[in-house]
């Protein structure tokens, strides 16, 4: 086939041409300048659900199951993120101390949690590093002294991911609520809270499209009543002011992220 | 961290002198130990480092190799850029608790907080460069570090070597050509040139960052903590500085306690300060270690070990 011979039964576009002149739209500039895809603030975190319990709730009533249930669960929304969590203990443990109980969490995304691809059952590094990072958010609010020899275990299932970030702060909200549903004791409850840098913007709890367009994520974990940021994890460039930007609007968040899995907590006792 | 065990006096000891502004082994709260370090003396890789912080046979030591691969692109991937894998090992000859699985927990740590300061735009190194033909072969930069020795502050001694080590690394060029193949349509090719003399320093290296790791104790905190005050800490934090002066990562490590968000932000500002001494103490380091390499290049075992 000859690329030269020419169709002259049609009409042809010219052999050169150039590209359309379009008026410069920046889309980079702002991407909120209309607001948020889902309506919400800038600094509003998605409606958050909480409930502690077992998931199915007739489990705990059948006698024939002679597996001991867990001593804590609870079951986690925040928008499209959806996260469970059972708590065993405290029991007897394997690499506690005799001065101090230890604290271990274990995070699976269920194989059908992440919208990318399908989670193998085997564990990822990424969980793994998830399950450490979930750890060390949680065990300080433990009073792990009043624990001697024993352990706690948290057990974590993502059913649903909505942004990584968010994901992790939804499953330490979710632990926190398990705790306290197990009666472990405490100092504070942990609320969590993410956000992602946008042009020089920060926006609360990116879902995973916002997350895939900033340029940098920041993950607080925080105790409102005692002061304290148990845990805070940047990912990507800032300047040094939007760091401290960051920690103070993402700890206000966590307070009222707090507010809500407290408020939730106390009328669960009624 | 290893875990050693300290009485209560050794622990009241190190907690009130560091409240005090006074350390055990005479530093004050914001000095750091000496870094003795040694670039490329692994032959087979792009680029390598060995840092030590700490005195003469006591301190934290951390060996950094660079491979770099070609890698073909797959679909999901990058179009246009190459990649940085980081992972680090902490060897069983630094502790016995490393053996076995042992280290597995702290390997994952340090092997997070690498990639979370090396392996993306953060880094500074320009990924773009890296690619070779978009959508077909690009670099892979792998970053493997060994810890060898572990007294304390392995974090930052960990990204010093990261850093020298891409620093010091090279890479072989790479020719493109356009080939016609049988159908007419004009592909790319690629050729590495295999030439020890030709060859090409990394694109951004000098942006890298360095990492700065306070620790908690009692009410105030220390950098470059030593063992003994790693046993004590309530809490860690590492900041990651550009030259620029940005912050790249902040990573809190294993704590049995929180910050105050004012210690946070007052910790924020304190790395800013120390990064600045740090990056000058690199690179008058970096440039001492670059003329010892050129001038005995070491070849047996002993040199190696050299001043180590």
């Amino acid at each position: 086939m000859a690329a030269n011979i020419i169709d002259r039964r049609r009409i042809n576009g010219p052999q050169r041409s150039v590209e359309p002149l379009y008026t410069h739209v920046d889309a980079a500039a702002d991407p909120f300048a209309s607001g948020r895809g889902d309506g919400r603030a800038l600094d509003q975190v998605r409606p958050i659900f909480v409930k502690t319990g077992p998931l199915s709730a007739h489990r705990s009533e059948s006698a024939l199951s002679s597996a001991a249930a867990a001593s804590g669960a609870a079951f986690y929304e925040q928008g499209k993120i959806r996260v469970s969590c059972a708590v065993y203990g405290p029991r007897q443990g394997r690499r506690s101390s005799a001065r101090m109980g230890s604290f271990d969490c274990d995070f699976r995304y269920a194989p059908f949690a992440c919208s990318w691809k399908r989670r193998s059952h085997v564990k990822g590094a990424d969980e793994r590093e998830i399950s450490l990072m979930l750890e060390h958010a949680i065990a300080p609010a433990i009073r792990l002294e009043a624990y001697p020899k024993a352990c706690i275990d948290a057990y974590v299932t993502v059913i649903e991911s909505d942004g990584k970030a968010a994901t992790i702060a939804a499953a330490i909200n979710c632990i926190s609520a398990a705790l306290a549903d197990a009666g472990i004791e405490m100092y504070d409850s942990v609320a969590a809270c993410s956000m992602g840098l946008t042009g020089a913007r920060w926006v609360a709890d990116c879902a995973q499209p916002e997350e895939d367009a900033a340029s940098c994520s920041m993950l607080i974990a925080y105790m409102p009543s005692a002061d304290e940021v148990t845990y805070i994890l940047q990912h990507g460039k800032t300047t040094p002011e939007q760091t401290d930007q960051a920690v103070q609007t993402c700890t206000n968040m966590c307070a009222r992220v707090y507010a809500v899995i407290c408020r939730y907590l106390q009328d669960s006792l009624e | 961290m290893a875990s050693l065990i300290l009485s209560p006096a050794e622990q009241d000891y190190i907690t009130q002198g560091v409240e005090r502004g006074f350390r055990a082994d005479g530093r004050g709260g914001l000095d750091r130990r000496e870094v003795t370090l040694r670039t490329n003396m692994i032959s087979q890789a792009n680029g390598s480092a060995r840092c030590r912080t700490g005195y003469l046979g006591a301190g934290t030591d951390v060996l950094v190799g660079i491979k770099a691969e070609v890698n073909s692109w797959t679909a999901g991937e990058p179009e246009d850029k190459g990649a940085i894998v980081c992972n680090v090992e902490c060897s069983p000859s630094a502790a016995q608790e490393f053996e076995g699985r042992g280290a597995e927990e702290l390997n994952v740590e340090l092997t997070q907080l690498l990639d979370r300061i090396l392996g993306g735009p953060q880094s500074g190194i320009d990924l773009g460069k890296l690619c070779i033909i978009p959508k077909q072969a690009y670099w892979v930069l792998h970053v493997d570090a060994l810890v060898l020795d572990v007294k304390g502050s392995i974090t930052d001694t960990l990204v010093w070597a990261a850093r020298a080590a891409l620093l010091a690394a090279r890479l072989p060029r790479v020719v493109v050509e356009s080939v016609a193949d049988e159908d007419g349509n004009m592909q790319s090719e690629f050729d590495v040139v295999d030439d020890a003399e030709d060859q090409i320093s990394l694109e951004g290296a000098d942006n890298l960052p360095l990492a700065v790791t306070f620790s908690q104790i009692g009410k105030r905190y220390v950098v470059d903590a030593s063992e003994q005050e790693e046993a004590v800490a309530q809490a860690r934090v590492t900041v990651a500085v550009s030259p620029q002066m940005e912050i790249c990562a902040i990573q809190k490590g294993a704590a049995l306690r929180g910050f105050a968000p004012s210690l946070l932000t007052e910790i924020l500002h304190a790395a800013r300060t120390i990064a600045r001494e740090e990056f000058a103490r690199f690179k008058a380091v970096f440039d001492a270690a670059n003329k010892a390499t050129a001038a005995d290049e070491p070849s047996t075992g002993s040199t190696f070990l050299g001043e180590f």
